[in-house]
C-alpha cells in the first residue's frame, strides 16, 4: 500500500509541474543551428565535382552537368541537381563533402506532402529553399576534393 | 463428462501495441497459458549487412543508425572502433572523450525509454510520459551536437565529426544532478508500488548456466549474477579511466533485470560526471586519416557494451575501401533467441512482462 | 416524485415519464462528455501535458467531436461475427448502466425511483452489462476480443461478491434496503457518515467497484498491451460508442453510489454548512470519487489475471465477511448497552 500511495502522491504533485508540451505548429520550433534540414544548394558555387552523388549512402543525388557557356572559362556548370527525399535520410554526408559548400544544410524540415512526386526536389526548387541556412559548415572533417 | 477444450492459436503482433515494432509471436493458448510459442521476425529486415559490402565505411555509418536506433550512438562507435582496430589508428583525446560522453548519454536515453515503454506494457501510463521528458533533453543535446536527434551519423572514422559547441559541456554538467533528482521521483513512482512488484517479481526467471548457453548479454546476462560488462572485462575507448560499478542481480528474473538497468542509469551518470570533469579543454576532434580510407587486408572483430547488450563488429576486409563481409553481433537479436523458452507455461499477460524485459529494439533484431 | 411513480399510469403521466427520462439521458450524456474530457485533462496535468486544448475554447468540445466522429463512422459488421448478437450487445451493456441511475437519489428532493429495495436493484441490474460484453466478445468472432470477454466474466463474478458483501455492513447499520433511508440514515455531519464505521467496507467496496468498472488498475478485458483492445476490438462507430457511453455511465454510477452508502449523500459536511444545497455537496463527494478514479488510472499499473482472482477470494472476500461480523457485534453490543 505503501509504494502505491507514494506513486500517487508523485502524479497528484506533477498536476502542478511545468507542462512539456510544444505549442507546435502554432509557435514553429527553432532547431538549433547545426540541424540537418532540407538542403539548399546554390547552382553558382557548384563544380561538378560529383563528390556528392558519390557519397550518397543512398543515392539519392542525380546531377548533370554541361559545358561552361563562357567559353573563356574551363570546366562545366551545373546543368540538372535533383535530390530525391523519398530517399534522402539527411545524413549530411553530401554537405559534408562538398568542397564549395554549394550544397549545405537548412534548419527547415517540414517535408511532408499528399504525394511521393512532391518529394522530388530540383535544382530550383533546392535553390529556392534559402531560410535558415547552417551557419556553421565547417566540420571537424577535412575538406577532401577542394585541395586538387 | 470432461468438457472439451482446444487449444487456441493466437497471433501476436505483428501490430501490436505491445511487441515495439513489427515483430511476431505465435502462441498456442490453453485458456490463458501458453503452451507453446513461435517468434517471427525479419519484417524490418533491410539487409544492412549486405548493403554494407557495396558502401564505403563512411557511408556505412549512417546505416548503422537504423539499426539499433535507440541507440545510435553506440552503434555508430563500433563500426568506427571496428575499422580503426583493422587500421590502426590514432584517436585524439578529445575525441575519445566527446565518443564517451555520447555513448553514455545514449546509454541514459535508452534506458529511459525502455523504462517508459515497459512500465506502459505493464499497464501504468505516466511514467512513460516523464520517462520521455528527460529523454528529450538528451535528444536536444544531440541535435545540438550533430544536428539530428535519432539517427545521428555523429562519428567518423577516425574521430566525431563536430566538437562541441559552446556551453554543450556545461550543460551535460549541469543534466547530471538533475536526472539524479528526477531518479529520485521516479523510484518513489514505481520502485515501491506493490502491483509493479507481484508483477515483475519470478517473472520469466531462467539461471546463468541459460544465460550463457543462450549468449545473453547485457542485462540479460547480468541479472543472472554474472558480472560481465564490457566496459570493464574488456575495456575499449577510454573505459578505464573513469570509475563506476556494474550493478549485478542474481534472481534472473524480470525484476532483476528492471533493477539493473534502473540502476545503470545512475552508474552512466557517474560516469559522465567523471568525463565531463576531465574533458580536454582543446585538442583535434579528428585523427589523422588518409583522403581515401582503405582498410588493410584482415580480418577484425570487435565488441562493446551496448545498452542492450554486447553489440559487435565483425569486418573481413581485403583491402578495399568497401568491406569484403561485414557481420553485426546484435544484442536484440540474441538475446530474444530465450523468448520461447521463457515463454512455456506462462500466461498471456506475463508475455507482454517478458518480451519487455529482454529490452528488444526491432530494427536491430532484424537489422 | 415518488408520488408520480405512484400514481395511475394515465397519457399525461407517461409524457412526464418520458420526458424526465430524456432530461435525465442528457444530463447522463453530457456528464459522460464532460467527465471525458475532464479525465483527458486531469491524465494529461498528471502526465506534464496539457490535455485536449484545440477543439473549442480550452478544448471544451473535443470530445463532441470524438463523439460526432465515432457517428459519422461506418458501421462495421464482420462477416465471421455473429450478426444478432452483435447488434445486441452493446445494447446490452449500454441499457442496464442508465437504468440503475434511476434509484439514486441526488438530494432531498430528486430520486427518479425511490425503491425500498434500491440497493438489490442497483446491484442486480448492473451485473447484466456483463452480459453484454460477454456476447459482444464472444460474437465478434475475434480470439484478442474472446480472450477479454472471458476475463471480464471471471472479473466480474468474482468482484461481484465483495462488492454486494461489502455493502451488507451499510445495510445492517441503516437496516434498510432503500437508498434514500441509508442517507437520511447519515444525516447531520461529517462524523454520522458511514465511511468511518464503515472503513473496511469501504476500501472494499471501491477496490471492487474499480474492478467492475473495469478501470485501472483492474482493466485486464480491455488491456491494450496485452489484449489489443479486449472485447470490443470488433466495434467501430456508434456501436463502439455504446460500450465507451455504458463505461463512463458507470463511473457515474458508482461514484453516486459511494457518495450515497459511505459519504451521506447530500448531507452538509457539518450542520453550519447546510446552508449549501444538497445537490451541490452531492456533486462535490460525487466529483471527488471520478477525480479518484482518474488519479489511480494515471498511477498504477495493471494487475494479473491471477493476482486479480485471488485478491478477490482470498482478501476481499474474507475481509468483506469479517467486516459484515464485526458489524452486527457492534450493533448488538449497542444495543446491549442502550
Ligand atoms: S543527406 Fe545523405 S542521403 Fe541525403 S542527399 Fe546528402 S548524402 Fe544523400
Ligand atoms: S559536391 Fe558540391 S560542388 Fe561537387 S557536385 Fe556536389 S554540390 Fe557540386
Amino acid at each position: 500500500m505503501k509504494g502505491i500511495l507514494k506513486g500517487m502522491g508523485v502524479t497528484f504533485k506533477a498536476m502542478t509541474d511545468k507542462k512539456v508540451t510544444y505549442a507546435y505548429p502554432d509557435v514553429p520550433i527553432n532547431m538549433p543551428d547545426r540541424f540537418r534540414g532540407i538542403q539548399h544548394f546554390d547552382p553558382e558555387k557548384c563544380i561538378v565535382c560529383n563528390q556528392c552523388a558519390r557519397i550518397c549512402p543512398t543515392d539519392c543525388i542525380q546531377l548533370t552537368g554541361k559545358a561552361n557557356p563562357d567559353p573563356t572559362k574551363k570546366g562545366k556548370v551545373i546543368d540538372t541537381y535533383d535530390i530525391n527525399f523519398e530517399l534522402c535520410i539527411l545524413c549530411d554526408l553530401c554537405t559534408e563533402v562538398c568542397p564549395t559548400e554549394a550544397i549545405v544544410m537548412t534548419n527547415n524540415f517540414e517535408l511532408a506532402s499528399y504525394s511521393r512526386d512532391e518529394l522530388f526536389k530540383n535544382l530550383d526548387w533546392l535553390n529556392e529553399n534559402n531560410q535558415l541556412i547552417r551557419q556553421e559548415n565547417n566540420s571537424a572533417m577535412p575538406k577532401k576534393g577542394g585541395e586538387k | 463428462m470432461a468438457i472439451r477444450t482446444e487449444e487456441l492459436l493466437l497471433n501476436v503482433g505483428p501490430q501490436h501495441p505491445s511487441t515495439h515494432g513489427v515483430f511476431r509471436v505465435v502462441v498456442h493458448i490453453d485458456g490463458e497459458v501458453i503452451t507453446s510459442s513461435d517468434p517471427v521476425m525479419g519484417y524490418l529486415h533491410r539487409g544492412t549487412e549486405k548493403l554494407a559490402e557495396n558502401l564505403t565505411y563512411t557511408q556505412i555509418i549512417p546505416y548503422t543508425d537504423r539499426m539499433d536506433y535507440v541507440s545510435a550512438m553506440t552503434n555508430n562507435y563500433v563500426l568506427c572502433h571496428a575499422v580503426e582496430t583493422l587500421m590502426g589508428l590514432e584517436i585524439p583525446e578529445r575525441a575519445e572523450y566527446l565518443r564517451v560522453i555520447v555513448m553514455e548519454l545514449q546509454r541514459i536515453a535508452s534506458h529511459l525509454l525502455w523504462w517508459g515503454t515497459y512500465l506502459l506494457d505493464i499497464g501504468a501510463m505516466s511514467p512513460f510520459l516523464f520517462a520521455f521528458r528527460d529523454r528529450e533533453m538528451i535528444l536536444d543535446f544531440f541535435n545540438e551536437l550533430c544536428g539530428a536527434r535519432l539517427t545521428y551519423n555523429y562519428m567518423r572514422i577516425g574521430g566525431v565529426k563536430w566538437d562541441a559547441p559552446e556551453g554543450w559541456i556545461e550543460k551535460i554538467r549541469n543534466y547530471v544532478p538533475y536526472l539524479r533528482q528526477q531518479l529520485i521521483e521516479y523510484d518513489a513512482l514505481v520502485n515501491g508500488n506493490e502491483i509493479f512488484l507481484a508483477r515483475l517479481k519470478g517473472v520469466g526467471k531462467y539461471s546463468a548456466e541459460d544465460a550463457i548457453n543462450y549468449g545473453l548479454s547485457g542485462a540479460c546476462l547480468r541479472s543472472t549474477g554474472v558480472k560481465w560488462d564490457l566496459r570493464k572485462d574488456r575495456p575499449y575507448s577510454i573505459y578505464n579511466r573513469f570509475e563506476f560499478d556494474v550493478p549485478v542481480e542474481t534472481e534472473g528474473d524480470c525484476y532483476a533485470r528492471y533493477l539493473i538497468r534502473f540502476a545503470e542509469i545512475s552508474e552512466s551518470l557517474k560516469i559522465l560526471e567523471q568525463a565531463v570533469e576531465q574533458f580536454p579543454a582543446e585538442g583535434e576532434t579528428m585523427g589523422k586519416v588518409p583522403r581515401v580510407l582503405r582498410v588493410p587486408e584482415g580480418e577484425v572483430y570487435v565488441g562493446i557494451e551496448s545498452p542492450r547488450g554486447e553489440i559487435g563488429c565483425h569486418i573481413i576486409s581485403k583491402g578495399k575501401d568497401k568491406p569484403y563481409r561485414l557481420k553485426f553481433r546484435r544484442p536484440s537479436f540474441v538475446n530474444l533467441q530465450i523468448l520461447p523458452k521463457l515463454l512455456e507455461g506462462e500466461t498471456m499477460t506475463n508475455l507482454v512482462t517478458i518480451l519487455g524485459s529482454i529490452d528488444i529494439v526491432v530494427g536491430e533484431v532484424d537489422a | 416524485m415518488a408520488d408520480y411513480v405512484l400514481s395511475a399510469f394515465t397519457w399525461q403521466n407517461g409524457l412526464l415519464f418520458f420526458i424526465w427520462t430524456v432530461i435525465t439521458l442528457f444530463a447522463v450524456l453530457g456528464f459522460v462528455t464532460y467527465a471525458i474530457y475532464f479525465e483527458r485533462k486531469v491524465i494529461g496535468w498528471m502526465q506534464l501535458r496539457i490535455g485536449p486544448n484545440r477543439v473549442g475554447p480550452l478544448g471544451l468540445l473535443q470530445t463532441v467531436a470524438d463523439i460526432a466522429k465515432l457517428l459519422m463512422k461506418e458501421d462495421i459488421i464482420p462477416k465471421a461475427a455473429v450478426r444478432d448478437l452483435f447488434i445486441i450487445a452493446p445494447a446490452l451493456t449500454f441499457v442496464p448502466s442508465f437504468v440503475v441511475i434511476a434509484t439514486i437519489p441526488f438530494s432531498e428532493s430528486i430520486t427518479f425511483a425511490d425503491l425500498n429495495i434500491g440497493i438489490l436493484y442497483y446491484l442486480a441490474l448492473s451485473s447484466i452489462s456483463t452480459i453484454g460484453i460477454i456476447i459482444g466478445s464472444w460474437a465478434s468472432n475475434n480470439k484478442y476480443s474472446l480472450l477479454g470477454g472471458m476475463r471480464s466474466a471471471a472479473q466480474m463474478i468474482s468482484y461481484e461478491i465483495p462488492l454486494v458483501l461489502s455493502v451488507v455492513g451499510v445495510i445492517l447499520m441503516s437496516s434498510s434496503l432503500n437508498l434514500r433511508v441509508i442517507v437520511e440514515g447519515q444525516l447531520g455531519g461529517v462524523w454520522h457518515w458511514n465511511i468511518f464505521p464503515q472503513i473496511i467496507g469501504f476500501v472494499i467496496f471501491i477496490i471492487a467497484a474499480v474492478s467492475e468498472l473495469n478501470r485501472t488498475p483492474f482493466d485486464l478485458p480491455e488491456a491494450e498491451s496485452e489484449l489489443v483492445a479486449g472485447y470490443h476490438v470488433e466495434y467501430t462507430g456508434f456501436r463502439f460508442a455504446f460500450f465507451m457511453l455504458a463505461e463512463y455511465v458507470y463511473v457515474f454510477a458508482f461514484s453516486a453510489m459511494a457518495t450515497v452508502l459511505f459519504l451521506g449523500g447530500w448531507d452538509a459536511p457539518a450542520p453550519f454548512l447546510s446552508f449549501i444545497p444538497g445537490l451541490i455537496w452531492f456533486l462535490l463527494k460525487f466529483s471527488f470519487f471520478v477525480f479518484f478514479l482518474f488519479w489511480i488510472r494515471a498511477t498504477l499499473p495493471r494487475i494479473r489475471v491471477d493476482q486479480l482472482m485471488s485478491l478477490a477470494w482470498k482478501v476481499l472476500l474474507p475481509l468483506s465477511l469479517l467486516n459484515i461480523l464485526l458489524t452486527v457485534f457492534a450493533i448488538e453490543i449497542h444495543k446491549w448497552i442502550a
